[in-house]
């Protein structure tokens, strides 16, 4: 059975969240999407699907990660949009180049103020799928 | 798994893990808490917490927890540590994303009994005018070469502009300007961040509030700080917003691997990411901190304006002047003096959710406050107490801090599968108390039952001599964000 794409833990103050995936790429776009479910980020209805572009570059997988949602958070603040679906165009150990495709932000549940390090976990189990618990400050 | 038996007793209010107890502590752990207490820290993840943050380079005396300390990332919420200049770190991690997330509080001249009939209004046209800075009501956009103007500038910046009086800005933390701000060693990301959000409130456990002065313990101090009974003040609660989000975010990225790679300092947890204070990077991280701290004030200084008019909108002639009573951080890293080992020593102090407290006499208060103390403002969860305190000497031993709030005792999840919005809403109305927000689950995850009693914080706060107790402020309109 295919496992859900992440689940949301008890934390006394802070959002933290568990996410699967089959492949790398896969764990990262469920990551983004539990992030923006975690904190009841909606979208508007009606209007154009946006694109954009973003390429990050990190210190080593786990602190990828991070970084990766730090950049949509920076989007998501700057240009009110929030996203759904992730087109990576390269995918390295410590290196991203994607395509995010999202609608108008229509309002945020809890806001999240910053994606943490703290106890940061990603792995790969027996099977090859890929296994993340992250922190947010909220 | 920590017990109470890994404690040392102090004093009744006070207790300590020793050096001992893990091979890497640098110096003891101490918890500000009652007995009772005590059992509650042991719930969650605060004393492991606070113990790593007792192994970082540099940390003096004790790596401290306030009683409304919870669980956090990387040291506790109600964490007090103080690094060496000389040779110890700086932490984005261990001040938080929300630099100088604060208190300002406003005095009106007003009994409450004066501003009941028009309690409903002043909610409203507070709400209208204050803007949650998540896309409802109008925002203010500044330039780059503007808001540059107010991470170097602060308060007094805007004060300057029009939008406020002198008056507040002395009744402020550093007089609402911290000056090693250096606008280049904030990022462009930052900036972007932070140019539509001045005077804007945000979400979470951010709020404003109308409260009345339901009592006063200390009739000398609260003279000096211009207190009197069933006084309506005004409470604001908020940050640095997106703009202090992003200066945290990019700091740590930074420095983990520096800390890994260039400075090998070796740390319980990445989100400890560090630094040493006096190397270019700490340096630079210690300018971007204290323009986003600005950037806060600046803040708090625009959330006052709107509140001023709409005050003035609601009361027209009978509106009196709302004045500052103080304007406090609870998230901030500051260098201090402290006689360390019989030696006068400077200590980048790290508080995070803790309230620096300074004594009388300090030069460091404000001239009208001096021979009191510096006020403390310390806000309870919706719907109960607030305290105003006063700063104390014997809360050298903490570096000169108190508690900043109630604190967690339930996750937001837990509360809003067990309380509803709308029942917190109705039990705060047959109290008389009116809520204003936008949604009714962010009612739920602040609901009192997911707090501790702030009453029992404030106890030990007062008992352990932390700082002492002036007033009790109690809700009469709650404004929240988002």
């Amino acid at each position: 059975m295919r496992k859900e794409g992440f689940k949301v833990l008890e934390h006394k103050a802070d959002l933290k969240i568990k996410v699967f995936g089959e492949t790398k790429e896969e764990l990262f776009e469920n990551a983004m999407v539990g992030m923006f479910e975690g904190g009841r980020y909606e979208k508007e209805g009606k209007g154009q699907k946006e694109k954009i572009k973003i390429k990050v570059k990190s210190f080593d997988l786990p602190s990828l990660l991070v970084d990766f949602l730090s950049e949509i958070l920076y989007l998501v603040e700057t240009k009110k949009l929030v996203f759904q679906k992730v087109e990576f165009k390269k995918f390295l150990e410590n290196e991203i180049e994607a395509t995010l495709i999202g609608k108008k932000l229509k309002r945020m549940g809890v806001h999240i103020k910053g994606v943490t390090y703290h106890d940061l976990k990603v792995w790969q189990g027996k099977d090859g799928t890929w296994e993340a618990i992250i922190l947010f400050d909220i | 798994m920590i017990s109470k038996k890994d404690f040392k007793k102090v004093s009744d209010y006070l207790w300590e893990i020793p050096k001992s107890f893990r091979s890497d502590m640098r110096v003891p752990a101490r918890v500000y808490v009652s007995e009772k207490m005590l059992e509650g820290v042991f719930r969650d993840q605060s004393i492991p917490q606070l113990i790593n943050g007792c192994t970082l380079p540099g940390i003096v005396k004790y790596g401290i927890a306030m009683p409304d300390c919870h669980e956090g990332y990387s040291v506790p919420i109600g964490f007090v540590g103080a690094m060496r200049v000389s040779d110890g770190i700086i932490s984005p991690g261990a001040c938080g994303f929300d630099i100088n997330c604060g208190i300002k509080l406003l005095k009106s001249e007003l009994k409450d009994n004066e501003i009941a009939p028009y309690l409903e209004n002043l909610a409203i046209e507070i709400q209208k005018e204050v803007p949650s800075g998540l896309g409802r009501g109008r925002q203010l956009k500044f330039s780059i070469e503007e808001l540059d103007k107010i991470l170097e500038g602060g308060a007094p910046y805007l004060v300057k502009q029009g939008y406020g009086e002198k008056e507040d800005v002395e009744n402020c933390e550093a007089s609402g300007c911290l000056e090693w701000a250096d606008t280049s060693a904030v990022s462009s990301h930052a900036k972007n961040r932070g140019r539509d959000q001045v005077g804007t409130l945000g979400s979470g456990n951010h709020f404003l509030e109308l409260q009345k002065v339901a009592e006063i313990f200390d009739e000398r101090v609260a003279e000096v700080f211009g207190l009197f009974k069933d006084q309506v003040v005004i409470m604001v609660h908020c940050g640095s917003r997106g703009l202090g989000h992003q200066v945290c975010s990019d700091y740590l990225r930074e420095f983990i691997p520096l800390m890994l790679n260039k400075y090998k300092i070796k740390v319980p947890d990445r989100e400890f990411a560090c630094v040493p204070f006096n190397s270019p990077e700490g340096q630079r991280y210690f300018s971007a901190m204290a323009s986003a701290a600005n950037y806060a004030w600046a803040n708090r200084q625009m959330i006052a304006y709107f509140i001023r008019k709409a005050w003035m909108n609601v009361l027209g002639q009978r509106a009196g002047k709302l004045t500052v009573l103080y304007d406090v951080a609870h998230n901030i890293i500051k260098k201090e003096k402290y006689q360390i080992d019989g030696k006068e020593t400077e200590v980048a102090v790290h508080r995070k959710g803790a309230t620096r407290a300074f004594p009388p006499g300090h030069p460091e208060v404000p001239e009208r406050y001096r021979k009191a103390g510096q006020p403390v403002i310390i806000p309870g969860s919706m719907g109960t107490a607030s305290y105003i305190l006063v700063g104390t000497e014997a809360s050298k031993e903490a570096f000169h801090s108190t508690s900043h709030g109630a604190g967690r005792t339930m996750s937001r999840k837990k509360a809003t599968r067990t309380i509803s919005g709308h029942q917190v809403v109705q039990e705060l109305g047959k109290r008389g108390i009116i809520v204003k927000c936008y949604s009714m689950r962010g009612i739920a995850e602040e609901a009192p039952q997911a707090y501790k009693n702030v009453d029992e914080v404030i106890e030990v706060v007062h008992n352990a001599g932390l700082s002492k107790k002036v007033a009790r402020l109690v809700p009469l309109a709650v404004i929240k964000g988002e």
